[in-house]
């Protein structure tokens, strides 16, 4: 199948690019326009033969370079860093230890819904995703050993923590989770329902709640329902509320640094604080054995996984918005990653499953805080 | 003869037509029955109690609540607009009337994401016309006024494409009788007009309230999606899959499908009741 589809897409190319030469202009011009597309589209045959040859069992013995395939399954967030830097460095480095190119098959799309992908028969045999949850969905279909987060260097390849994002100025002067609670405020916040990393926003109001001074869960209860009571638009995800804040709603966003840092990069003004007490964002990685197997490629997956743990993969992340989890980059960037005062982790609130009762299920906090305001009115 | 051949119910078989017959059931059968038993039988898995437990959570309820209660007000806005401007495309002759009859498609063809976007866009609070409303009190987009634009957007084909056809086929001889025998407009209206088309209107309702009950594309961009505030059915359904909630998500479906099925097989006895009576 794979060969088929190789050979068709270039082959379709390559007719398209002599049939414009046909079309455009007088006879003259078409004559040379067809020369010059014929040169290109023989040039173009040219190019690609290898890479056909590469694609196609060979026919002929023409020396050729063996290609190597790996199937990444990524969240949609770090896109950027992967296109543009860590799979062209890896590429090259793959090509230096074992002469063999790369083509590295990426799929990006959220999170939960890679999991399920994957969990369901997509054979990706990396998963790069943004909750470790996700990937446990993955080892409990069977593809990955549970013991997955025993990598050395652990399961993490990038950190981040929730910010809140304000418009120019800092009008409403916010400077902390209680700021949030005011009447002027309009907050836009990713669905923690439809958004498994829109969880993070939610879960930092409730660290920050009961790690307070004289903080309970009462007291966490309360402090979300004053800020929630201030969201405006839950959109499906935080692209998504990035894009309806970005339309000039509302006039405060709960966000991730490093959605925050890739507007910044993207050179649009994006002013964010970084609350004294936050939430550790950490996003895993992880071979998914079984496809890796199957497809032949574990040591290439290996290979690609402990390269993202490299100073030059952790440098690209850095450089792209994302705290590495490598210390001597972090200490590099640190102008970059204020260390906010207190840093809640998933442990710090009882792990994801009691996240997801206490905060998430029937009788968490989240529903219960909504189901309150709506009684209010 | 005329009518064995336009009404080929026939009886007789022969292989041939067997054939036909379990090919277009089997097509219904492959594309509509089996996915909806799959669902159902998915979600009776874990038994009645574990259904109505998902139902009875306050944010499912009042998901459905909302939904229900906007569709059903699809089939009464839709009932009267969309047999208005039936009338007026089958009866009056104005300019850019091509036109306008074109358009009547429109809402099918916009992928329904564009559909929210474009509201947005127009209303939205950025929107001139949008802060305009806002320093009015009145908020649409992110709030359920903009949840009904989007769904009277995109149901509103069903009841114009069904009354059309009727009313073009529609004879002005009997209005012209009744007119001739002292009859006013509004007795026109209610004795030979209304009866003949109200099947067609229900038909349109029907459909319109099904889509309505099931919209995601737009309304998801429209309505700001707050848990027992302006979170429709579908989008509550799809937020449960996202957080691994399948059972909640089947349950919620379920009642979705069992209300568009209820409603379409109403709306269907009704239309041939209504027939009954008319003979």
């Amino acid at each position: 199948m794979k060969y088929v589809h190789c050979f068709s897409r270039y082959h379709r190319f390559i007719s398209s690019s002599a049939g414009t030469g046909v079309r455009s202009g007088s006879f003259m011009e078409g004559i040379r326009s067809g020369i010059l597309i014929a040169g290109f589209a023989t040039l173009v045959a040219g190019t690609f033969s290898g890479f056909l040859a590469g694609c196609s069992r060979p026919r002929e013995p023409v020396e050729q370079v063996p290609e190597d395939v790996l199937i990444m399954a990524a969240y949609t967030v770090p896109k950027d860093v992967y296109q543009e830097r860590i799979i062209p460095q890896f590429q090259k480095i793959w090509k230096d230890r074992t002469g063999h190119n790369l083509r590295i098959e990426q799929s990006y799309a959220g999170s939960g819904a890679q999991a399920r992908a994957i969990a369901g028969g997509f054979e990706a045999d990396i998963a790069a995703l943004s909750l470790e949850g996700d990937i446990d969905r993955i080892a409990e279909a069977g593809l990955l050993s549970p013991d997955w987060k025993t990598r050395p260097g652990g399961p993490f390849i990038t950190r981040s923590v929730v910010v809140i994002g304000v418009r120019e100025g800092n009008p409403l002067n916010i400077r902390d989770w209680s700021d949030l609670t005011g009447e002027t405020v309009e907050l836009i916040c990713p669905n923690p329902k439809t958004s498994g990393g829109a969880q993070w926003c939610i879960n930092a109001i409730v660290a920050a709640g009961m790690s307070a001074p004289g903080g309970s869960r009462e007291a966490a209860h309360d402090l979300l329902k004053s800020i929630v009571r201030r969201i405006k638009v839950m959109d499906k995800g935080a692209r998504g509320s990035m894009t309806t804040y970005e339309q000039g709603i509302g006039n405060a966003i709960l966000t991730y640094e490093n959605e925050a840092l890739l507007r910044i990069r993207q050179g649009k003004p994006f002013p964010y604080i970084v609350p004294p007490t936050t939430m550790l964002i950490e996003n895993p990685v992880a071979v998914v054995t079984a496809n890796a197997e199957k497809h032949g490629v574990s040591d290439l997956a290996e290979a690609f996984v402990t390269y993202l743990y490299s100073l030059e993969a952790q440098r690209a992340f850095a450089e792209y918005g994302f705290r590495p989890v490598h210390a001597q980059i972090m200490a590099e960037f640190a102008g970059q990653y204020p260390i906010p005062e207190h840093l809640r982790t998933v442990d710090d609130l009882g792990g994801w499953d009691r996240i997801g009762t206490d905060i998430y299920g029937i009788d968490g906090l989240w529903p219960l805080v909504n189901q309150e305001i709506w009684k209010e009115k | 003869m005329i009518l064995r051949i336009t009404r080929p119910q026939s009886h007789v078989t022969s292989p041939g037509r067997i054939g036909l017959r379990s090919a277009g059931a089997g097509y219904i059968l492959v594309l509509v029955v089996l996915p909806i038993l799959a669902i159902t039988w998915e979600a009776f898995r874990k038994g009645p109690g574990a259904i109505l437990a998902d139902l009875a959570r306050p944010e499912a309820l009042y998901s459905l609540r909302l939904t229900f209660i906007l569709a059903f007000a699809m089939i009464l806005i839709n009932s009267v607009m969309g047999t208005l401007t039936a009338w007026v495309l089958v009866r009056y002759r104005f300019p850019g009337k091509a036109l306008i009859n074109a358009l009547i498609d429109l809402p099918f063809a916009i992928p329904t994401v564009v559909t929210g976007l474009m509201l947005v866009v127009l209303y939205g609070p950025a929107s001139a016309m949008g802060s305009f409303l806002n320093r009015h009190g009145v908020e649409v987009i992110y709030a359920k006024p903009g949840i009904v634009l989007a769904l009277l957007f995109v149901t509103l084909p069903f009841v114009v494409r069904a009354v059309q056809p009727v009313l073009m086929a529609m004879d002005t001889e009997m209005e012209e009788a009744a007119a001739s025998l002292g009859a006013g407009r509004w007795t026109i209206f209610r004795r030979i007009l209304f009866p003949s088309m109200t099947p067609a209107i229900l038909t349109g309702a029907a459909q319109a309230f099904s889509k309505a009950l099931g919209e995601f594309g737009s309304v998801v961009i429209v309505a700001g999606n707050i848990p027992m505030r302006t979170q429709v059915a579908p989008v509550y359904i799809y937020g449960e899959i996202e957080s691994y909630n399948t059972s909640g998500a089947l349950a919620v479906s379920l009642v979705l499908l069992a209300g568009s099925f209820a409603v379409l097989i109403l709306l269907n006895l009704a239309r041939r009741f209504g027939r009954c009576g008319d003979a």
